[in-house]
């Protein structure tokens, strides 16, 4: 019960550290002070104190959009395990119930973009769905992988694969990359998409939201951060090795995420965001990874490589 | 009273509504058809409901004189569940109808002839789920093809529409020569015309059960649009009345799903190939359907092309049903049809919804080009929301239905991944990232559809500002939302009433099946789902709450500083779908016209680019010039001379005293 208390806690808590931390890392490299670790949070609180500027094109779809996606995204948490494996809401197949809770979340903000009737939101609208519509079918491979190797089918279950083994050996750094490509598409960051960018064209994630403001604006910035500590939780569930004290795990799923955190914020320093065209190749990658990543696990099951 | 007469009796209302709105008034015939058909649906229902639960099917035998002979109407689950989704949606439709049909009375010569088929259409579907008999069942087949046909070509002085539906009339032709031939070549080993000794039949020879399964999937698989025998699909909807497209893609093509299930319950065990092939084409039809969708600009074509894709969902379940069966693995099975069947009635209930919206906005605006809409959502409020809940039902996302039927098969592939068959495995995988794949390009489709026809700006003149629909029309798509609603949020109770006709596909039935466990986890679901609903709704609150006492206004849309902007600016729905569709070109045979800007002040340029179906293109036009072709080398035959047509008639006089005198 307290490990699930904790965790609900760490859910809601986390995302904005998770921020603080990735802007932290890229002002270091710039040579920078930086704005202290919990600015995204006095950000939220700002955001929640003002009112808002709505479309006149807009309709009742582009005020709900934005609760909805923050909904989705915290439901979606609820079932994915951080700390300690344990999650607040388990069941069988729980994974894809996730999954299409995130693409509800998605149909929802990118129905809010739409709304505006702006084509720049049209532009960030549709890149979205068409780099999502690559990820998803990598990211059901993956999952039913890893639940071939644990032999369940929650997430639960299928994060206490053994830790040992050839075949985990190789599958679990190829898994922990390719969630890894799924949490910088999700997140909306550099190669994929770059948050800091000014220029509309070259927008994804932050051009469809160009005319939300106020408390629905907090809610999105909300929902981005704690949608990439969730598919974060995803990593490392893999990385984490199952059986420890729950107060050990807790302290390596903190490690984890700042390490994620800090590799983010590494990426966007050292490099820039790829071409739009050369974005599907990127993550096509992610695609031959879980292709890897099944044909392992299938192999080996049925014995064929000894 | 026997309950098969009182089924009997529910469908003989239905017909009677046909025949009594002829002489009335063009107004009253919508009302009352819709009367005698919900009428007539809540008999069918009682007796189906019954039949779900009795233990034994209700059957009775009706003797017929030749070619029939003894007919024999069995109300099995299978049959009892078919034809509640059958007369439920069809009630559903004829009320849509009463305000759909109402601005042509009066202009039509045809409105009497269309709700007479209307009726005979409905009371033809029912009768092919009921008839367990060849002669009769092809009958029965061929009145349902005839009625629709009539009801694709209510506006048949339209050249497209006329074309529609002959095309349609020539596709559904092609299909029954499958039937005929599937049948025929399994009641010729039998003996009998009855469905019932089929199964002795295929228990004996495999082969023979393949190569009829085969046939019969052809067959059916017209009727129900799989690909590559999908063509007629995207040309009727479009040319049909809303209500018409909505029944046909919603129920009629089921009764091509369920011509095929009950093919499965006669060979009781199916072979392990033939389940392969039902996936290998059902997962084709389920990826490219959607893909081909993609494309579209004419709503309802682009719903046409959904349905494909639905039907490639269906046909996955039952894919993965067949071979839970082959491989005697109970719970591959139970799922696998469980979601298959689910998603027929879930399919019929969200398609017919979006048929339903889109043809409101038609009504309203005359317009079914997707880039000449926008804004509807200013206009017609309640029609706008009835296609967002159909929309995201479509794309399976939860809280509505569409997600509970591709759960069911999702599960069903995973309990196959650890079947411990190494081939098996790779099927499943492969088709479980087929079905999230079809999952992502439905939610890219749908979310162009509503974005760019209900949301932003009007992108053309309307004619003054478009009305909402009238009340019948809204009560159809209300009801329609409510079974939406219902069967997303409580899958468990779904799942209890579907596994009693998914078990009817087991060995013995099922009994020794449990279901409490698979219960215990959709209710996680459940509460999941409600879960997520509280949040949304406290979130929305909590958003009023906070804005209750702040400016809040409106201003026009950012615009990075450009002061002239008009809706024609607006992110087209061709855009939209552009970056992938750049990702799959290979799928399509492209036609872009391109009109450069020319000298130095430019005035015309243009582009223009249409995306067409190969298969069409690819593979059914090739047999039919082929065909053609061939015929074509007999038309001196029939060259119009009165002279050679008296010369045909001198030689076949000779010939036949020739005989008589030789013989």
């Amino acid at each position: 019960m307290l490990e699930t208390v904790i965790n609900i806690l760490l859910l809601f808590i986390l995302p904005f550290f998770f921020l603080g931390l990735i802007n932290r890392v890229k002002s270091f490299w710039a040579g920078r002070q930086g704005p202290s670790i919990i600015q995204p949070f006095r950000d939220f609180i700002r955001l929640m104190k003002k009112g808002e500027v709505i479309s006149t094109t807009s309709s009742f779809v582009f005020r709900i959009a934005p609760s909805v996606t923050f909904a989705s995204v915290i439901a979606a948490g609820l079932i994915v395990p951080l700390a300690g494996g344990k999650a607040a809401l388990s069941f069988e197949m729980d994974f894809i119930l996730f999954a299409y809770l995130l693409g509800l979340g998605k149909f929802m903000t990118v129905a809010g973009a739409m709304d505006t009737g702006s084509s720049f939101e049209g532009m960030g609208a549709s890149r979205e769905v068409a780099f999502s519509a690559l990820v998803e079918p990598a990211f059901f491979v993956i999952i039913a992988s890893l639940g071939l190797i644990s032999g369940g089918l929650s997430f639960e279950k299928i994060f206490t694969i053994t830790r040992g083994g050839d075949m985990a050996v190789l599958v679990l750094p190829l898994g922990v990359i390719a969630l890894f490509i799924m949490l910088l598409v999700e997140g909306c960051r550099v190669p994929v998409d770059d948050p800091n960018t000014h220029l509309e064209l070259t927008m994804i994630h932050e051009v469809m939201v160009l005319d939300n403001s106020g408390p629905d604006m907090g809610f999105i910035v909300y929902a981005a951060g704690m949608k990439m500590i969730v598919i974060g939780a995803l990593i490392a569930n893999l990385i984490i090795p199952n059986g420890i004290p729950f107060w050990a795990a807790l302290a390596s799923f903190l490690g984890v995420t700042a390490a994620l955190a800090v590799v983010i914020g590494t990426i966007e320093s050292v490099m820039a965001r790829l071409r739009m065209t050369h974005v599907p190749q990127f993550l096509l990658f992610m695609t031959a990874i879980s292709v890897v990543i099944v044909s392992t696990v299938v192999l080996f099951i049925s014995g064929g490589i000894k | 009273m026997e309950m098969m007469d009182l089924f009997i009796i529910g469908i003989g209302t239905i017909l009677a509504g046909g025949f009594v709105s002829m002489p009335l008034p063009e107004r009253m015939k919508s009302w009352v058809v819709a009367f005698f058909t919900g009428c007539g649906a809540a008999l069918v229902v009682y007796v189906s409901v019954i039949a779900m639960f009795a233990q034994e099917p209700i059957s009775s035998g009706y003797v017929l004189s030749y070619p029939v002979g003894t007919v024999t109407l069995v109300i099995d689950k299978l049959s009892a569940f078919f034809a509640m989704v059958i007369s439920v949606m069809s009630f559903i439709g004829t009320v849509y109808a009463i305000g759909y049909m109402r601005p042509y009375c009066g202009k039509k010569n045809t409105v009497t002839s269309h709700f007479f088929f209307l009726a005979v259409l409905v009371a033809s579907m029912l009768a092919v789920t009921a008839v367990q008999n060849v002669a009769a069942f092809l009958i029965a087949w061929e009145v349902m093809s005839l009625s629709s046909f009539f009801l694709v070509a209510f506006e048949n002085e339209r050249e497209e529409v006329y074309r529609a539906s002959i095309n349609y009339l020539v596709a559904m032709h092609v299909g029954v020569l499958f039937l005929i031939g599937g049948f025929l070549a399994a009641a010729y080993k039998s003996g009998s015309l009855d469905f019932a000794s089929f199964t002795a039949v295929f228990g004996e020879n495999r082969n023979l059960a393949n190569l009829v399964f085969v046939l019969l999937f052809v067959g059916f698989g017209t009727k129900a649009g799989f690909i590559p025998f999908h063509t007629w699909l995207p040309k009727a909807h479009p040319a049909a009345p809303s209500h018409i497209s909505g029944l046909m893609s919603g129920i009629m093509i089921k009764t091509g799903i369920y011509g095929i299930l009950r093919v499965i319950t006669l060979i009781k065990i199916p072979g392990v190939e033939i389940a392969y092939f039902v996936l290998i084409i059902s997962v084709i039809s389920g990826i490219l359907g959607v893909a081909y969708a993609i494309a579209q600009h004419n709503i309802k074509r682009l719903l046409a092309y959904h349905s494909v894709e639905n039907i490639g969902i269906i046909g996955i379940g039952i894919g993965i049903g067949m071979l839970g069966l082959a491989c005697g693995i109970a719970p591959i099975a139970l799922l696998g049809f469980a979601g298959g069947i689910l998603h027929v009635l879930n399919h019929s209930v969200f398609k017919s919804l979006l048929f339903f919206a889109a043809g409101g906005v038609y009504q309203k605006t005359h317009l079914l080009d997707i880039e000449k809409l926008g804004g509807i959502v200013k206009f017609m409020t309640f029609t706008s929301v009835a296609f967002l809940v159909g929309s995201i039902a479509i794309s399976g996302l939860p809280p509505f239905n569409g997600f509970v039927s591709e759960f069911f098969i999702y599960w069903g592939m995973l309990k196959g991944l650890s079947a411990g068959n190494t081939l098996i495995s790779i099927v499943m995988v492969v088709s479980f990232a087929s079905l999230a794949l079809i999952g992502a390009m439905a939610l890219l489709c749908f979310t162009k559809v509503f974005g760019v026809v209900f949301l932003g700006s009007p992108r053309s003149d309307y004619h003054g500002a478009p009305s909402e629909v009238s009340y019948t029309m809204r009560a159809a798509m209300a009801a329609q939302i409510l079974i939406i609603v219902l069967i997303g949020i409580f899958p468990q109770y779904a799942f209890a009433g579907i596994s009693i006709v998914a078990k009817t596909f087991m060995p013995g039935g099922g009994t020794a099946l449990n279901v409490s466990p698979y219960l215990a986890t959709l209710g996680g679901i459940s509460t999941g789902l409600l879960i997520f609903i509280g949040i949304s709704a406290g979130l929305f609150i909590m958003r009023g709450i906070l804005l209750r006492n702040r400016s809040v206004y409106g201003y026009k849309t950012w615009d990075c500083g450009y002061q002239a902007g008009n809706t024609r600016m607006q992110y087209t729905a061709s855009s939209y779908a552009a970056p992938f569709l750049r990702l799959v070109r290979p799928l399509f045979s492209w036609h872009v016209h391109l009109e450069k800007p020319q000298g130095l002040f430019p005035k015309d340029a243009g582009f223009e680019s249409h995306a067409e179906d190969r298969f069409e293109r690819g593979i059914i036009e090739p047999i039919i010039s082929l065909i053609e072709r061939f015929l074509n080398a007999f038309t001196w035959i029939q060259s119009g001379s009165t002279q050679q047509y008296i010369l045909y008639g001198l030689i076949f006089l000779i010939a036949i005293t020739l005989w008589i005198m030789v013989v």
